[in-house]
Protein backbone atom coordinates (compact mmCIF):
# COMPACT_ATOMS: atom_id res chain seq x y z
CA UNK A 1 0.00 0.00 0.00
CA UNK A 2 1.52 3.29 -1.13
CA UNK A 3 0.79 6.30 1.04
CA UNK A 4 0.70 9.47 -1.06
CA UNK A 5 -0.44 11.89 1.65
CA UNK A 6 0.85 11.57 5.21
CA UNK A 7 -0.21 13.63 8.19
CA UNK A 8 1.70 13.14 11.43
CA UNK A 9 0.69 14.66 14.80
CA UNK A 10 -0.60 17.76 13.01
CA UNK A 11 -1.84 20.71 15.03
CA UNK A 12 -2.79 24.20 13.94
CA UNK A 13 -3.62 26.91 16.44
CA UNK A 14 -4.82 30.40 15.61
CA UNK A 15 -4.74 33.11 18.24
CA UNK A 16 -8.18 32.35 19.62
CA UNK A 17 -8.88 28.86 18.30
CA UNK A 18 -7.45 25.39 17.74
CA UNK A 19 -8.32 24.41 14.17
CA UNK A 20 -6.53 21.04 14.09
CA UNK A 21 -5.45 19.11 17.15
CA UNK A 22 -2.82 16.37 16.93
CA UNK A 23 -4.14 14.62 13.80
CA UNK A 24 -2.44 11.57 12.33
CA UNK A 25 -3.74 10.24 9.04
CA UNK A 26 -2.62 8.88 5.70
CA UNK A 27 -4.23 8.68 2.28
CA UNK A 28 -3.48 5.74 -0.01
CA UNK A 29 -2.68 5.98 -3.70
CA UNK A 30 -5.82 6.00 -5.92
CA UNK A 31 -8.06 6.66 -2.93
CA UNK A 32 -10.87 9.23 -2.88
CA UNK A 33 -10.77 10.59 0.63
CA UNK A 34 -13.35 12.94 2.07
CA UNK A 35 -12.77 15.23 5.02
CA UNK A 36 -16.20 16.07 6.35
CA UNK A 37 -17.15 18.71 8.82
CA UNK A 38 -19.25 21.80 9.41
CA UNK A 39 -18.12 25.22 8.17
CA UNK A 40 -15.15 26.47 10.18
CA UNK A 41 -14.13 23.00 11.32
CA UNK A 42 -10.61 23.25 9.85
CA UNK A 43 -11.11 21.48 6.50
CA UNK A 44 -9.67 24.30 4.39
CA UNK A 45 -6.84 24.82 6.88
CA UNK A 46 -5.94 21.15 6.40
CA UNK A 47 -5.72 21.55 2.60
CA UNK A 48 -3.66 24.73 2.94
CA UNK A 49 -1.17 23.00 5.23
CA UNK A 50 -0.98 19.91 3.00
CA UNK A 51 -0.30 22.02 -0.08
CA UNK A 52 2.36 24.14 1.59
CA UNK A 53 0.29 27.33 1.76
CA UNK A 54 0.25 27.47 5.54
CA UNK A 55 2.66 26.46 8.29
CA UNK A 56 1.43 23.98 10.89
CA UNK A 57 1.84 24.88 14.56
CA UNK A 58 3.13 21.37 15.26
CA UNK A 59 3.60 18.09 13.42
CA UNK A 60 4.33 17.39 9.76
CA UNK A 61 2.64 16.60 6.46
CA UNK A 62 3.98 15.26 3.19
CA UNK A 63 2.85 14.63 -0.39
CA UNK A 64 4.47 11.82 -2.38
CA UNK A 65 7.09 11.64 0.37
CA UNK A 66 8.03 15.34 0.07
CA UNK A 67 7.44 17.56 3.13
CA UNK A 68 4.65 20.05 2.34
CA UNK A 69 6.82 23.10 3.00
CA UNK A 70 9.30 21.91 0.33
CA UNK A 71 6.78 21.22 -2.43
CA UNK A 72 7.72 24.31 -4.44
CA UNK A 73 11.45 23.60 -4.27
CA UNK A 74 10.92 20.01 -5.41
CA UNK A 75 8.61 21.08 -8.26
CA UNK A 76 5.83 18.78 -7.04
CA UNK A 77 3.07 21.14 -8.22
CA UNK A 78 3.43 19.59 -11.68
CA UNK A 79 1.80 16.49 -10.14
CA UNK A 80 -0.78 18.25 -7.98
CA UNK A 81 -4.08 19.99 -8.76
CA UNK A 82 -5.50 22.35 -6.15
CA UNK A 83 -8.88 24.05 -5.99
CA UNK A 84 -9.58 25.97 -2.81
CA UNK A 85 -11.52 29.05 -1.79
CA UNK A 86 -8.46 31.13 -2.71
CA UNK A 87 -8.19 29.97 -6.32
CA UNK A 88 -8.85 32.81 -8.75
CA UNK A 89 -9.46 33.52 -12.43
CA UNK A 90 -8.60 36.48 -14.66
CA UNK A 91 -11.95 38.23 -15.13
CA UNK A 92 -10.98 40.28 -18.19
CA UNK A 93 -9.76 37.23 -20.11
CA UNK A 94 -11.83 34.54 -21.80
CA UNK A 95 -12.21 31.05 -20.37
CA UNK A 96 -9.84 29.76 -23.06
CA UNK A 97 -7.17 32.39 -22.35
CA UNK A 98 -7.31 31.56 -18.64
CA UNK A 99 -6.78 27.88 -19.36
CA UNK A 100 -4.15 28.59 -22.03
CA UNK A 101 -1.98 30.30 -19.41
CA UNK A 102 -2.09 27.23 -17.19
CA UNK A 103 -1.41 24.89 -20.12
CA UNK A 104 1.83 26.81 -20.62
CA UNK A 105 2.67 26.88 -16.91
CA UNK A 106 2.13 23.12 -16.64
CA UNK A 107 3.80 22.45 -20.02
CA UNK A 108 0.81 20.65 -21.51
CA UNK A 109 -0.61 21.01 -25.01
CA UNK A 110 -3.37 23.58 -25.57
CA UNK A 111 -5.40 20.73 -27.08
CA UNK A 112 -6.16 19.72 -23.48
CA UNK A 113 -8.38 22.79 -23.06
CA UNK A 114 -11.27 21.40 -25.09
CA UNK A 115 -11.21 18.05 -23.25
CA UNK A 116 -11.07 19.74 -19.82
CA UNK A 117 -13.99 22.04 -20.69
CA UNK A 118 -16.04 19.11 -21.99
CA UNK A 119 -15.53 17.34 -18.66
CA UNK A 120 -17.16 20.24 -16.80
CA UNK A 121 -19.90 20.88 -19.39
CA UNK A 122 -18.40 24.17 -20.58
CA UNK A 123 -17.41 23.15 -24.09
CA UNK A 124 -19.45 25.96 -25.67
CA UNK A 125 -18.29 28.72 -23.34
CA UNK A 126 -14.56 28.85 -24.07
CA UNK A 127 -14.67 32.24 -25.79
CA UNK A 128 -16.78 33.86 -23.10
CA UNK A 129 -15.19 36.42 -20.77
CA UNK A 130 -14.84 35.07 -17.22
CA UNK A 131 -16.41 38.26 -15.83
CA UNK A 132 -19.66 37.29 -17.56
CA UNK A 133 -19.85 33.80 -16.03
CA UNK A 134 -22.04 32.80 -13.10
CA UNK A 135 -20.48 31.62 -9.81
CA UNK A 136 -21.17 28.00 -10.69
CA UNK A 137 -19.58 28.38 -14.14
CA UNK A 138 -16.48 29.99 -12.61
CA UNK A 139 -16.23 27.04 -10.23
CA UNK A 140 -16.36 24.70 -13.23
CA UNK A 141 -13.61 26.67 -15.00
CA UNK A 142 -11.45 26.25 -11.88
CA UNK A 143 -12.13 22.53 -11.99
CA UNK A 144 -11.30 22.41 -15.71
CA UNK A 145 -8.04 24.19 -14.91
CA UNK A 146 -6.91 21.46 -12.55
CA UNK A 147 -8.00 18.75 -14.99
CA UNK A 148 -5.66 20.18 -17.68
CA UNK A 149 -2.45 18.55 -16.53
CA UNK A 150 -4.03 15.33 -15.21
CA UNK A 151 -2.49 15.56 -11.75
CA UNK A 152 -1.60 12.56 -9.59
CA UNK A 153 -3.16 14.17 -6.53
CA UNK A 154 -6.17 16.49 -6.48
CA UNK A 155 -7.10 18.71 -3.56
CA UNK A 156 -10.66 19.95 -3.84
CA UNK A 157 -12.22 22.25 -1.29
CA UNK A 158 -16.00 21.86 -1.55
CA UNK A 159 -15.81 21.26 -5.32
CA UNK A 160 -19.53 21.29 -6.08
CA UNK A 161 -20.76 23.84 -3.53
CA UNK A 162 -22.07 26.29 -6.17
CA UNK A 163 -23.25 23.76 -8.76
CA UNK A 164 -26.68 22.59 -9.84
CA UNK A 165 -27.50 18.84 -9.71
CA UNK A 166 -26.82 18.21 -13.43
CA UNK A 167 -23.36 19.76 -13.33
CA UNK A 168 -22.64 18.17 -9.97
CA UNK A 169 -23.21 14.76 -11.59
CA UNK A 170 -20.90 15.71 -14.47
CA UNK A 171 -18.16 16.62 -12.00
CA UNK A 172 -18.68 13.36 -10.07
CA UNK A 173 -18.27 11.43 -13.34
CA UNK A 174 -15.11 13.38 -14.23
CA UNK A 175 -13.61 12.82 -10.79
CA UNK A 176 -14.41 9.11 -10.84
CA UNK A 177 -12.82 8.81 -14.30
CA UNK A 178 -9.68 10.58 -13.11
CA UNK A 179 -9.56 8.33 -10.07
CA UNK A 180 -9.91 5.27 -12.31
CA UNK A 181 -6.94 6.58 -14.31
CA UNK A 182 -4.84 6.65 -11.13
CA UNK A 183 -5.47 10.00 -9.43
CA UNK A 184 -5.72 10.26 -5.66
CA UNK A 185 -8.39 12.73 -4.57
CA UNK A 186 -8.56 14.57 -1.25
CA UNK A 187 -11.77 16.52 -0.95
CA UNK A 188 -13.48 18.47 1.77
CA UNK A 189 -17.22 18.82 1.87
CA UNK A 190 -20.15 19.24 4.14
CA UNK A 191 -22.36 17.52 1.58
CA UNK A 192 -22.90 14.03 2.94
CA UNK A 193 -24.45 12.75 -0.31
CA UNK A 194 -21.32 13.85 -2.16
CA UNK A 195 -19.12 12.05 0.35
CA UNK A 196 -21.26 8.92 0.12
CA UNK A 197 -21.24 8.98 -3.70
CA UNK A 198 -17.55 9.68 -4.25
CA UNK A 199 -15.43 8.67 -1.29
CA UNK A 200 -13.69 5.41 -0.51
CA UNK A 201 -13.01 6.66 3.02
CA UNK A 202 -14.21 9.63 5.00
CA UNK A 203 -13.13 11.31 8.22
CA UNK A 204 -15.41 13.37 10.43
CA UNK A 205 -13.58 16.49 11.54
CA UNK A 206 -15.05 18.40 14.43
CA UNK A 207 -13.47 20.87 16.85
CA UNK A 208 -10.02 19.99 15.55
CA UNK A 209 -10.35 16.24 16.07
CA UNK A 210 -11.09 13.36 13.72
CA UNK A 211 -14.01 11.74 15.45
CA UNK A 212 -14.67 8.91 13.01
CA UNK A 213 -12.76 7.38 10.11
CA UNK A 214 -13.78 4.66 7.66
CA UNK A 215 -15.66 3.87 4.48
CA UNK A 216 -19.14 5.42 4.22
CA UNK A 217 -20.65 1.93 4.10
CA UNK A 218 -18.84 0.64 7.19
CA UNK A 219 -19.68 3.81 9.12
CA UNK A 220 -23.37 3.55 8.28
CA UNK A 221 -23.45 -0.16 9.13
CA UNK A 222 -21.73 0.50 12.43
CA UNK A 223 -24.43 2.94 13.40
CA UNK A 224 -27.37 1.01 11.95
CA UNK A 225 -29.97 0.09 14.57
CA UNK A 226 -30.60 -3.44 13.18
CA UNK A 227 -34.28 -2.80 12.40
CA UNK A 228 -36.40 -3.22 9.28
CA UNK A 229 -39.26 -1.03 8.15
CA UNK A 230 -42.08 -2.72 6.30
CA UNK A 231 -44.91 -0.96 4.50
CA UNK A 232 -48.12 -2.94 4.34
CA UNK A 233 -51.05 -2.85 1.91
CA UNK A 234 -53.10 -0.72 4.29
CA UNK A 235 -50.45 2.03 4.04
CA UNK A 236 -49.04 1.53 7.52
CA UNK A 237 -45.33 1.34 8.34
CA UNK A 238 -44.18 -1.36 10.72
CA UNK A 239 -40.73 -1.38 12.35
CA UNK A 240 -39.34 -4.81 13.19
CA UNK A 241 -36.38 -5.69 15.34
CA UNK A 242 -33.92 -8.47 14.79
CA UNK A 243 -35.54 -11.31 16.81
CA UNK A 244 -37.44 -14.53 16.20
CA UNK A 245 -40.87 -13.13 17.04
CA UNK A 246 -40.57 -10.25 14.55
CA UNK A 247 -39.08 -12.56 11.92
CA UNK A 248 -42.16 -14.78 12.17
CA UNK A 249 -44.39 -11.70 11.88
CA UNK A 250 -42.61 -10.57 8.71
CA UNK A 251 -42.84 -14.08 7.24
CA UNK A 252 -46.57 -14.13 7.92
CA UNK A 253 -47.10 -10.76 6.21
CA UNK A 254 -45.07 -11.87 3.21
CA UNK A 255 -46.98 -15.16 3.00
CA UNK A 256 -50.34 -13.33 2.99
CA UNK A 257 -49.17 -10.79 0.35
CA UNK A 258 -49.58 -7.80 2.66
CA UNK A 259 -46.12 -6.31 1.98
CA UNK A 260 -45.64 -3.30 -0.33
CA UNK A 261 -41.99 -2.58 0.54
CA UNK A 262 -39.33 -3.60 3.03
CA UNK A 263 -36.00 -1.97 3.81
CA UNK A 264 -33.26 -1.93 6.45
CA UNK A 265 -33.00 1.18 8.61
CA UNK A 266 -29.45 2.44 7.95
CA UNK A 267 -28.65 5.94 9.08
CA UNK A 268 -27.34 8.51 6.59
CA UNK A 269 -23.82 9.86 7.03
CA UNK A 270 -25.41 13.07 8.25
CA UNK A 271 -27.32 11.17 10.95
CA UNK A 272 -24.08 9.51 12.05
CA UNK A 273 -22.23 12.83 12.06
CA UNK A 274 -24.84 14.48 14.24
CA UNK A 275 -24.85 11.46 16.57
CA UNK A 276 -21.05 11.32 16.87
CA UNK A 277 -20.27 15.01 17.11
CA UNK A 278 -23.46 16.49 18.43
CA UNK A 279 -23.13 19.16 15.70
CA UNK A 280 -25.22 19.96 12.70
CA UNK A 281 -23.44 19.84 9.33
CA UNK A 282 -24.00 23.43 8.25
CA UNK B 1 16.29 28.17 -9.00
CA UNK B 2 14.08 26.89 -11.83
CA UNK B 3 13.68 29.23 -14.81
CA UNK B 4 11.64 28.56 -17.92
CA UNK B 5 11.44 31.20 -20.61
CA UNK B 6 8.19 29.60 -21.87
CA UNK B 7 6.46 30.04 -18.53
CA UNK B 8 7.79 33.60 -18.18
CA UNK B 9 6.53 34.47 -21.66
CA UNK B 10 3.15 32.82 -20.93
CA UNK B 11 2.67 35.16 -17.96
CA UNK B 12 3.83 38.13 -20.06
CA UNK B 13 1.41 37.26 -22.90
CA UNK B 14 -1.42 36.87 -20.41
CA UNK B 15 -0.59 40.31 -19.00
CA UNK B 16 -0.56 41.86 -22.49
CA UNK B 17 -4.14 40.64 -23.08
CA UNK B 18 -5.27 41.53 -19.58
CA UNK B 19 -3.71 45.01 -19.48
CA UNK B 20 -4.95 45.88 -22.98
CA UNK B 21 -8.48 45.63 -21.54
CA UNK B 22 -7.58 47.57 -18.40
CA UNK B 23 -8.72 51.20 -18.77
CA UNK B 24 -7.06 52.16 -15.48
CA UNK B 25 -3.58 51.32 -16.78
CA UNK B 26 -4.26 53.05 -20.11
CA UNK B 27 -5.15 56.34 -18.44
CA UNK B 28 -2.14 56.16 -16.11
CA UNK B 29 0.19 56.04 -19.13
CA UNK B 30 -1.23 59.29 -20.41
CA UNK B 31 -0.25 61.34 -17.33
CA UNK B 32 3.51 61.71 -18.06
CA UNK B 33 2.84 62.19 -21.79
CA UNK B 34 0.36 64.99 -21.05
CA UNK B 35 2.86 66.50 -18.64
CA UNK B 36 5.54 66.41 -21.35
CA UNK B 37 3.18 68.21 -23.76
CA UNK B 38 2.41 70.87 -21.12
CA UNK B 39 6.10 71.51 -20.33
CA UNK B 40 6.95 71.65 -24.04
CA UNK B 41 4.34 74.35 -24.57
CA UNK B 42 5.30 76.41 -21.50
CA UNK B 43 8.72 77.35 -22.83
CA UNK B 44 12.33 76.19 -22.66
CA UNK B 45 12.64 72.67 -21.30
CA UNK B 46 15.63 72.40 -18.95
CA UNK B 47 17.40 69.19 -17.95
CA UNK B 48 15.55 69.29 -14.59
CA UNK B 49 12.23 69.36 -16.42
CA UNK B 50 13.23 66.50 -18.71
CA UNK B 51 13.98 64.45 -15.60
CA UNK B 52 10.85 65.55 -13.77
CA UNK B 53 8.90 63.95 -16.62
CA UNK B 54 11.18 60.87 -16.70
CA UNK B 55 11.03 60.34 -12.93
CA UNK B 56 7.29 60.86 -12.94
CA UNK B 57 7.05 58.15 -15.60
CA UNK B 58 9.09 55.81 -13.44
CA UNK B 59 6.98 56.44 -10.34
CA UNK B 60 3.57 56.63 -12.00
CA UNK B 61 4.07 53.91 -14.62
CA UNK B 62 6.81 51.52 -13.47
CA UNK B 63 6.05 51.65 -9.73
CA UNK B 64 2.34 52.49 -9.75
CA UNK B 65 1.21 50.21 -12.59
CA UNK B 66 3.37 47.32 -11.34
CA UNK B 67 2.04 47.82 -7.81
CA UNK B 68 -1.60 47.76 -8.91
CA UNK B 69 -1.07 44.77 -11.23
CA UNK B 70 0.45 42.73 -8.39
CA UNK B 71 -2.20 43.94 -5.91
CA UNK B 72 -4.96 42.98 -8.34
CA UNK B 73 -3.49 39.48 -8.68
CA UNK B 74 -3.53 39.24 -4.88
CA UNK B 75 -7.05 40.65 -4.55
CA UNK B 76 -8.47 38.19 -7.08
CA UNK B 77 -6.44 35.25 -5.75
CA UNK B 78 -4.79 34.71 -9.12
CA UNK B 79 -1.31 35.23 -7.64
CA UNK B 80 -2.00 32.30 -5.31
CA UNK B 81 -2.97 30.19 -8.34
CA UNK B 82 0.33 31.09 -10.01
CA UNK B 83 2.20 30.25 -6.81
CA UNK B 84 0.55 26.82 -6.76
CA UNK B 85 1.69 26.06 -10.30
CA UNK B 86 5.16 24.90 -11.35
CA UNK B 87 6.13 28.54 -12.07
CA UNK B 88 8.99 29.82 -9.88
CA UNK B 89 9.18 33.24 -8.24
CA UNK B 90 11.58 34.41 -10.97
CA UNK B 91 9.19 33.29 -13.71
CA UNK B 92 6.12 34.83 -12.05
CA UNK B 93 7.61 38.18 -11.09
CA UNK B 94 9.83 38.29 -14.18
CA UNK B 95 6.85 37.62 -16.44
CA UNK B 96 4.81 40.24 -14.62
CA UNK B 97 7.59 42.84 -14.89
CA UNK B 98 8.35 42.59 -18.63
CA UNK B 99 5.19 44.35 -19.73
CA UNK B 100 5.48 47.17 -17.17
CA UNK B 101 9.13 47.65 -18.13
CA UNK B 102 8.27 47.89 -21.84
CA UNK B 103 5.39 50.29 -21.22
CA UNK B 104 7.60 52.46 -18.98
CA UNK B 105 10.47 52.66 -21.46
CA UNK B 106 8.07 53.35 -24.32
CA UNK B 107 6.40 56.18 -22.33
CA UNK B 108 9.82 57.66 -21.50
CA UNK B 109 10.78 57.52 -25.19
CA UNK B 110 7.56 59.27 -26.27
CA UNK B 111 7.92 61.90 -23.52
CA UNK B 112 11.57 62.50 -24.44
CA UNK B 113 10.59 62.97 -28.09
CA UNK B 114 7.91 65.47 -27.06
CA UNK B 115 10.18 67.46 -24.71
CA UNK B 116 13.06 67.17 -27.18
CA UNK B 117 15.54 65.51 -24.84
CA UNK B 118 18.72 64.46 -26.68
CA UNK B 119 21.52 63.42 -24.28
CA UNK B 120 25.18 63.86 -25.27
CA UNK B 121 25.95 60.20 -24.50
CA UNK B 122 22.73 58.22 -25.03
CA UNK B 123 24.40 54.91 -24.13
CA UNK B 124 25.17 56.00 -20.54
CA UNK B 125 21.71 57.48 -20.13
CA UNK B 126 20.06 54.31 -21.46
CA UNK B 127 22.05 52.25 -18.91
CA UNK B 128 20.91 54.66 -16.19
CA UNK B 129 17.29 54.39 -17.30
CA UNK B 130 17.41 50.57 -17.40
CA UNK B 131 18.95 50.33 -13.92
CA UNK B 132 16.38 52.85 -12.61
CA UNK B 133 13.61 50.81 -14.20
CA UNK B 134 14.74 47.75 -12.21
CA UNK B 135 14.52 49.77 -8.99
CA UNK B 136 11.02 51.14 -9.69
CA UNK B 137 9.68 47.75 -10.80
CA UNK B 138 11.00 46.18 -7.60
CA UNK B 139 9.50 49.01 -5.56
CA UNK B 140 6.12 48.60 -7.25
CA UNK B 141 6.21 44.83 -6.81
CA UNK B 142 7.12 45.23 -3.16
CA UNK B 143 4.22 47.58 -2.48
CA UNK B 144 1.87 45.32 -4.45
CA UNK B 145 2.88 42.32 -2.36
CA UNK B 146 2.46 44.24 0.87
CA UNK B 147 -1.05 45.45 0.10
CA UNK B 148 -4.11 43.29 -0.38
CA UNK B 149 -6.25 45.20 -2.88
CA UNK B 150 -5.96 47.64 -5.77
CA UNK B 151 -7.59 50.34 -3.63
CA UNK B 152 -5.07 49.82 -0.83
CA UNK B 153 -2.19 49.75 -3.32
CA UNK B 154 -3.32 52.99 -4.95
CA UNK B 155 -3.08 54.73 -1.57
CA UNK B 156 0.19 53.06 -0.53
CA UNK B 157 1.94 54.13 -3.73
CA UNK B 158 1.08 57.84 -3.38
CA UNK B 159 4.03 58.77 -1.10
CA UNK B 160 6.33 56.91 -3.52
CA UNK B 161 4.96 58.91 -6.44
CA UNK B 162 5.51 62.12 -4.52
CA UNK B 163 8.99 61.23 -3.26
CA UNK B 164 10.31 59.91 -6.55
CA UNK B 165 8.16 61.80 -9.02
CA UNK B 166 8.79 65.25 -7.56
CA UNK B 167 12.13 64.59 -5.90
CA UNK B 168 13.74 67.68 -7.41
CA UNK B 169 11.48 69.82 -5.20
CA UNK B 170 12.67 67.90 -2.15
CA UNK B 171 16.26 68.52 -3.16
CA UNK B 172 15.71 72.22 -2.54
CA UNK B 173 14.59 71.36 1.01
CA UNK B 174 17.64 69.15 1.58
CA UNK B 175 19.89 72.04 0.53
CA UNK B 176 18.51 74.02 3.48
CA UNK B 177 18.60 71.18 6.03
CA UNK B 178 21.82 69.09 5.87
CA UNK B 179 20.19 66.34 7.91
CA UNK B 180 18.01 65.62 4.87
CA UNK B 181 21.02 65.24 2.58
CA UNK B 182 20.25 61.50 2.39
CA UNK B 183 17.56 62.53 -0.11
CA UNK B 184 20.38 63.18 -2.58
CA UNK B 185 21.01 59.42 -2.71
CA UNK B 186 17.49 58.63 -3.92
CA UNK B 187 17.60 56.91 -7.34
CA UNK B 188 15.63 59.70 -9.01
CA UNK B 189 18.11 62.37 -7.93
CA UNK B 190 21.05 60.12 -8.74
CA UNK B 191 19.65 59.76 -12.25
CA UNK B 192 19.37 63.54 -12.59
CA UNK B 193 22.93 63.96 -11.32
CA UNK B 194 24.09 61.35 -13.80
CA UNK B 195 22.42 63.27 -16.63
CA UNK B 196 24.00 66.55 -15.48
CA UNK B 197 27.44 64.92 -15.40
CA UNK B 198 26.90 63.48 -18.87
CA UNK B 199 26.04 66.92 -20.22
CA UNK B 200 29.07 68.51 -18.50
CA UNK B 201 31.39 65.85 -19.99
CA UNK B 202 32.39 64.23 -16.67
CA UNK B 203 34.65 61.17 -16.59
CA UNK B 204 33.17 57.65 -16.73
CA UNK B 205 34.42 56.87 -13.20
CA UNK B 206 32.34 59.70 -11.74
CA UNK B 207 29.26 58.51 -13.71
CA UNK B 208 29.89 55.01 -12.40
CA UNK B 209 29.21 56.13 -8.80
CA UNK B 210 25.66 57.26 -9.66
CA UNK B 211 24.96 54.08 -11.58
CA UNK B 212 26.17 51.96 -8.65
CA UNK B 213 23.95 53.86 -6.18
CA UNK B 214 20.89 53.29 -8.39
CA UNK B 215 21.85 49.65 -8.93
CA UNK B 216 22.28 49.08 -5.18
CA UNK B 217 18.82 50.52 -4.57
CA UNK B 218 17.46 48.12 -7.21
CA UNK B 219 19.24 45.11 -5.71
CA UNK B 220 18.09 45.99 -2.20
CA UNK B 221 14.45 46.39 -3.31
CA UNK B 222 14.63 43.12 -5.30
CA UNK B 223 15.98 41.29 -2.24
CA UNK B 224 13.08 42.66 -0.19
CA UNK B 225 10.65 41.52 -2.91
CA UNK B 226 12.02 37.95 -2.72
CA UNK B 227 11.77 38.01 1.08
CA UNK B 228 8.19 39.29 1.18
CA UNK B 229 7.13 36.90 -1.62
CA UNK B 230 8.48 33.89 0.30
CA UNK B 231 6.66 35.11 3.40
CA UNK B 232 3.41 35.49 1.46
CA UNK B 233 3.77 32.00 -0.06
CA UNK B 234 3.65 30.33 3.34
CA UNK B 235 1.28 31.87 5.85
CA UNK B 236 1.72 31.38 9.59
Amino acid sequence: MEKVIEIESLSKHFSDKTALDNLTLYIKKKEIFGLLGPSGSGKTTMIKILTGQMKPSRGSTSLLGIPSEKLKQKNIFQKVGIMTDNSGLYDRLTVKDNLKLFCNLFSVSENCIHRALELVNLGDEQNKKVALLSKGMKQRVLLARIFLHQPEILFLDEPTSALDPVNTQAIYTALKDMNRDGATIFLTTHDMVEADTLCDRVAFLNRGHIQLLGSPKSIKQRFADQTLTLESLDGLEHVFESNEKDARHIYEMLRTNQVVSIHSNEPTLEDVFVKVTGSDLR
Amino acid sequence: MIFSINRTMAIFQKDVKDVSRNVFVGTTLLVPILMAIVYKNIGEVTLEIHYTVINLTFSSVAAFVQCTLIAEEKEKNTLRSLMLSPASILEILGGKSILTALITLFTIFISAVITGYAPSHPFVIIIGLLVSCLFYLALGTLLGLMTSSVMEASVAVLPVMFLFGFGTLLQQVSDKYPVLSIIDYLPNLQLLELAKKVESGASFSSLFVNLIVILMAGILSSALVFMIYQKRTLKD
